[in-house]
């Protein structure tokens, strides 16, 4: 026994740098770079410089990333850090090789080929509300970098000319009326400037148009349109500017009842009936975004049922607005994109199962195509979209069309089919679990069953249980040769449900992640993260505004929590079917029956213990000294396995390990001396059991800890400010033994049961070791590995935000008893101890991402797999990652470069090989027995 | 050649009808032959040669002296083997396991076939003179067995720490259970 655990120390000690092995990388993880759901207005094809052959497909996301995807195979091409809110815009110039973005206050222009930052600045106390590219001046294109028109408001409104090339403000115009800014548009000759005038009487607003000299900033113009009836918030604009010949500007009334349309620039309003068959949802207006386009426009009426559109002809010289042709409503949704070639302006109408292609000037149809299904985009209907049309002659030959569809899937139809979808609705992943199977829940259950039964029926129950197993035989027998074909010549990627069923080395374990936008899906981390199902929330709860949803597994389902339900939801986990309240139940309580059940939570900065689950009295409090205030807390995970409670030193002896499983390490945090303390407490008696602070820490950054096994580790940043000696970031582990001394088991000694509500003499206290290192960098998150019997060495997984990364730090580094300030000796070493550095460098073998940039990592959760030697890791919040780590090596699974043909091969050879000479051997044999010795 | 061919060979006869009388040639013996005695020859030479036969007295010393060193070999094996394990080295290998297997083997199957071993020196006269060259032989052989012991300790192999009975000791079991009340 002792000599095994030697030999795994030193196994241990020998490889204390796991990492991703060659083959294994891009097969084992997977990742999703993504966006977000990318915003109508700014999302664009567009040619990444001028003599480009491709487009590149731009856009910014709700969350304000601003991204480019190859529309080939919609591979991310480049992508900025999401900003601070989803207030973005993007705009790009023709013939430009930069795209400009606003976010919030800050203006930048990216590279538009490889994303990098050409200059970017930021305003004063302002927010961009709108971004214009001023494409012509006095009615000349440049060739030059073209400058850029920001309407800025939230503070002091205006608009202000920024200069393409350097980031520059060419000009400001100062609007001191108290408008509230709307938009801006660009005609080749002037800048118009939209904002809503509240009169001060009440009710509604005015729209206020002031024309603005391109070249000086100067006002030219303003006048205001009656819009008081219709217009109360800038919500209630259907569409102004576009830089076409003739910007329009469009609202509606209350009841989506009639359009009106002003010509931006005149003060004309021309007023059009929407179609009256059916009551109209809403109103969409779409229009050519390229000046030297027909000043052409299609209105889009959406109704519960269906849509349908009418395109409008602006004339310019009696500066009218009439409608042209009106497309047939159809039933399902849909929507329309824009697209232009030359001066020509092309409608695309997209619906789940078709894409047509219409010209502005007449209502014939260019092409057509039914689109075929894809298992991504079942049963959604697009929302909103892109189109880039080829036509030669009088008929579209080709589109593409990059869609948002209303399952969040962006999607890219080509011509008929879907060229690939991403899931861009994850990047608002809030919360996800592990599944646990019923089917393997159920095969534990009955272990439990015969555990409980004696001997004789347990057996009589065995026997039945294998007998009705048996009705499995026949379809496992007719699938063995496909596993074997299987195995040999390597597995494809897709799985089936019946494949996570019945899989035999746990590696397709599914995960629940849910989202801000109350969207849950199943996605199987062994197969490259495929999405199984998705659902969307609002089907089971339609009132509900999911905003922060949390979920938890049980067996079989899980529940889902909000503060916007009034009730859990109960989800099946294979199929996603909701489940009533009756059917899922065996809801998670404590294993055993003699076991007093204390609840715990932390409320105002306290962490108070309950009795039971109901009881609103608390049996204890913990409250840190004066002046700090708890943050967050970190308990032991619930399923937590210790393969063996003692640590073995290089003389054999034990350390035992302090092993309570109501541990809870309570974070907090005081103003006074930028304090950080630590406090271990046991949660069943809200005792103190270790406490550690720490001086000159920056509290503004948070800490992250963990907890599991007999040892916790938490990481903190150091104030810059203080006068420190050190500056950086540190990483604290402590193990916890019942008693300093080895062979000994502490104050409890031999006992089997300990409580430490009502504790047998003293009460026993771990013994702790420390010991801190200074990291590189910041970490946000920290977890630990899980393996299914906690014989393999864990490994603390860290999310690494500013270098984009997840790493795997190995248990061995940052073990406390390392030696300090001496080399170890041979005991140590065999112990897998190594002299003590106070600075831990993140081996680049660590990296659990090799080549992917993970982004917006929030949190990263492990489960066992089948086998011992493997944990699952998935990591969720903007990006998307699972891959599976062996900490300790996958010491009992063949490898990738393990060749099977080849072993089948040999063992084939070897078998020709003894048909032919055993018939030798066997005459041999004869001969010798009747060969006659000379 | 062609007419022996009918008739059988001399030789062939003269050993198949060996003489019935010894040829009358008086020539010498070749020198280191020595004649087959005759009966008579044979009685007076015995006659001659009659040494005195050992009393049993004397064949009881004899064996104990034959069964002393019987049951001391092993002990004479001892340095041998002592110096062999010591330079196997502690580490698990193929030959020091073999060495220490040998080294266990030996012992326990002398003390089995003891009865074996010490049966030619078993006589009347001897038979309690025996047990304690027995008990010395045990001890002998108690004392490799010692050696191989000693060796499979230094290998670590037996279970005398704490570290051995790891497995069997049970992680303690606590009388309450707290879990946050988000986890409910």
């Amino acid at each position: 026994m002792a000599k095994l655990s030697a030999v795994l120390a030193l196994v241990a000690f020998l490889a204390p740098a796991t990492a991703v092995f060659e083959d294994e990388a891009f097969h084992i993880d997977f990742h999703y770079a993504l966006l977000g759901r990318p915003k109508q207005e700014a999302t664009f094809f567009q040619k990444p410089y001028a003599a480009s052959k491709a487009s590149l497909l731009y856009t910014v996301s709700e969350n304000g990333t601003i991204g480019a995807v190859n529309p080939r195979d919609g591979a991310l091409v480049w992508r900025s850090a999401p900003g601070a809110s989803g207030r973005a815009h993007l705009r790009a110039g023709e013939e430009q090789d930069t795209v400009i973005s606003a976010v919030e206050d800050r203006i930048a222009a990216w590279s538009a080929s490889d994303g990098r930052l050409v200059w970017h600045s930021r305003l004063d106390n302002a927010i961009a509300e709108d971004l214009e590219i001023l494409e012509q001046e006095d009615g000349i294109s440049t060739t030059d970098a073209k400058d850029a028109i920001v309407l800025v408001g939230h503070g002091t409104n205006g608009v202000k000319r920024i200069d393409g090339k350097s980031g520059h403000v060419k000009w400001t115009f100062e609007d001191t009326s108290g408008d509230t800014p709307f938009q801006v548009s660009s005609s080749p000759t002037t800048i118009y400037y939209i904002s809503l005038h509240a009169p001060l009487l009440g009710g509604g607003s005015k729209l206020r148009v002031t024309s603005l000299s391109p070249i000086t900033g100067k006002k030219l113009d303003s006048y205001t349109l009656g819009s008081e009836g219709d217009v109360q918030t800038k919500d209630d604009i259907l569409f102004a500017g576009a830089n076409t010949a003739a910007p329009v500007l469009a609202w509606t009334d209350k009841a989506h009842k009639v359009l009106k349309v002003n010509i931006i620039g005149t003060k004309g309003v021309s007023s059009f009936n929407a179609p009256s068959s059916e009551p109209v949802d809403s109103i969409v207006l779409h229009a050519p975004k390229k000046v030297n386009s027909l000043p052409h426009f299609l209105v889009e009426y959406r109704t519960a049922t269906g849509h349908s559109a009418e395109v409008y002809h602006v004339d310019l010289k009696k500066n009218a607005v009439s409608q042209a042709y009106a497309l047939p409503p159809l039933q399902g949704k849909g929507t329309f994109a824009t697209s232009t070639s030359d001066a020509n302006v092309y409608f695309t109408r997209i619906t789940s199962d078709e894409v047509t292609v219409v010209s502005s000037v007449s209502h014939s149809v260019l092409g057509q195509w039914l689109v075929k299904g894809s298992p991504a985009l079942a049963g959604a209907y697009p929302v909103h979209g892109v189109s880039e049309v080829v036509v030669k002659g009088n008929s579209a030959s080709a589109v593409r069309s990059a869609a948002l569809f209303s399952n969040g899937q962006w999607a890219l139809i080509r011509n008929n089919e879907i060229a690939w979808a991403r899931p861009e609705f994850l990047a608002g992943t809030v919360s996800a679990v592990w599944v646990q199977l019923p089917e393997e829940e159920s095969l534990a259950h009955q272990l439990e069953e015969e555990h409980h039964q004696d001997v004789v029926s347990a057996y009589i129950h065995r026997v039945q249980r294998h007998l009705r197993d048996l009705q499995h035989l026949p379809a496992w027998l007719q699938n063995l040769p496909n596993r074997i074909l299987g195995s040999v010549a390597g597995k494809s990627d897709e799985s089936t449900m019946e494949e996570i069923q019945h899989d035999t080395f746990g590696f397709h374990k599914l995960v629940i992640a849910a989202t801000n936008k109350g969207r849950l899906s199943a996605l199987d981390v062994g197969s490259k993260g495929r999405i199984v199902w998705s659902i969307d929330l609002h089907q089971f709860a339609p009132d509900a505004t999911f905003i922060n949803p949390s979920l938890k597994a049980f067996r079989g389902f899980v529940e889902v929590k909000d503060s916007s339900l009034p009730r859990s939801l109960f989800v099946n986990s294979t199929s996603g079917r909701q489940l009533s309240s009756e059917e899922a139940h065996g809801q998670w309580v404590p294993s055993q029956d003699h076991e007093t059940l204390i609840t715990y939570k932390l409320s105002e900065g306290t962490l108070e213990g309950f009795l039971g689950t109901g009881s609103a009295q608390p049996v204890w409090n913990f409250t840190p000294p004066l002046g700090e205030r708890a943050i967050s807390y970190f308990a032991r995970p619930a399923k937590d396995p210790v393969a063996s409670i003692g640590k073995v030193l290089g003389d054999r002896r034990v350390l035992y390990k302090y092993l309570n499983p109501n541990l809870v390490l309570v974070a907090a945090v005081a103003e006074a001396g930028h304090r950080a303390s630590v406090y271990l407490l046991d949660s069943a008696s809200g005792q103190l059991l270790h406490t550690a602070s720490h001086y000159g820490v920056d509290i503004s950054r948070p800490i992250p800890s963990t907890l599991s096994e007999n040892w916790f580790t938490y990481s903190f940043t150091l104030d810059s400010s203080s006068s420190n000696s050190s500056r950086g970031y540190q990483l604290v582990v402590s193990e916890l033994y019942e008693s300093p001394l080895p062979d000994d088991r502490g104050p409890l000694g031999a006992s089997a049961n300990s409580s430490t509500v009502q504790p047998r003499g003293e009460a026993a206290k771990p013994h702790v070791i420390s010991q801190s290192f200074q990291i590189p960098e910041e970490i946000s998150h920290m977890t630990v590995t899980q393996t299914r019997q906690g014989i393999t060495s864990r490994e603390l997984i860290v999310t690494l935000p500013s270098s984009n990364s997840i790493v795997g730090i190995p248990r061995g580094v940052i073990d406390p008893r390392r030696p300090v300030g001496r080399d170890a000796t041979a005991q140590e070493q065999s112990e897998g101890l190594v002299k003590y550095a106070p600075m831990i460098i993140f081996d680049p073998k660590w990296h659990l991402n090799h080549k992917y940039e993970l982004i917006g990592i929030k949190d990263v959760i492990t489960s066992e797999s089948g086998l011992e030697s493997t944990s699952l890791v998935f990591a969720y919040g903007m990006d998307i990652f699972g891959t599976r780590v062996a900490p300790s090596f996958a010491f009992d699974v063949l490898g990738k470069g393990f060749n099977k043909v080849q072993m089948l091969l040999t063992v084939a050879a070897l078998f020709v090989g003894v048909l032919f000479v055993a018939p030798l051997v066997r005459r041999k044999q004869i001969n010798t027995l009747w060969t006659v010795p000379q | 050649m062609s007419a022996q061919t009918s008739s059988y060979p001399q030789w062939v006869i003269d050993l198949k009808e060996p003489p019935t009388t010894k040829p009358k040639i008086t020539l010498a013996d070749p020198p280191g032959y020595t004649a087959s005695l005759t009966r008579k020859d044979r009685a007076a030479s015995s006659k001659q040669s009659m040494r005195k036969q050992p009393t049993p007295e004397e064949m009881d010393t004899l064996k104990m002296k034959k069964a002393w060193e019987v049951a001391i070999a092993p002990a004479k094996q001892l340095p041998m083997s002592a110096i062999g394990m010591y330079m196997t080295g502690n580490t698990l290998q193929i030959f020091s396991i073999f060495m220490v297997f040998t080294l266990f083997k030996t012992p326990i199957l002398a003390a089995l076939n003891i009865q074996k071993t010490f049966a030619s020196f078993e006589a009347p006269g001897t038979a309690n003179r025996l047990i304690a060259v027995k008990i010395v032989y045990l001890l002998t052989n108690a004392l490799s067995l010692g050696l191989g012991i000693w060796k499979v300790n230094a290998m670590g192999l037996l279970p005398t720490t704490r570290s051995d009975w790891l497995a069997w000791e049970a992680e303690r079991t606590w009388s309450e259970r707290a879990v946050p009340q988000e986890w409910l």
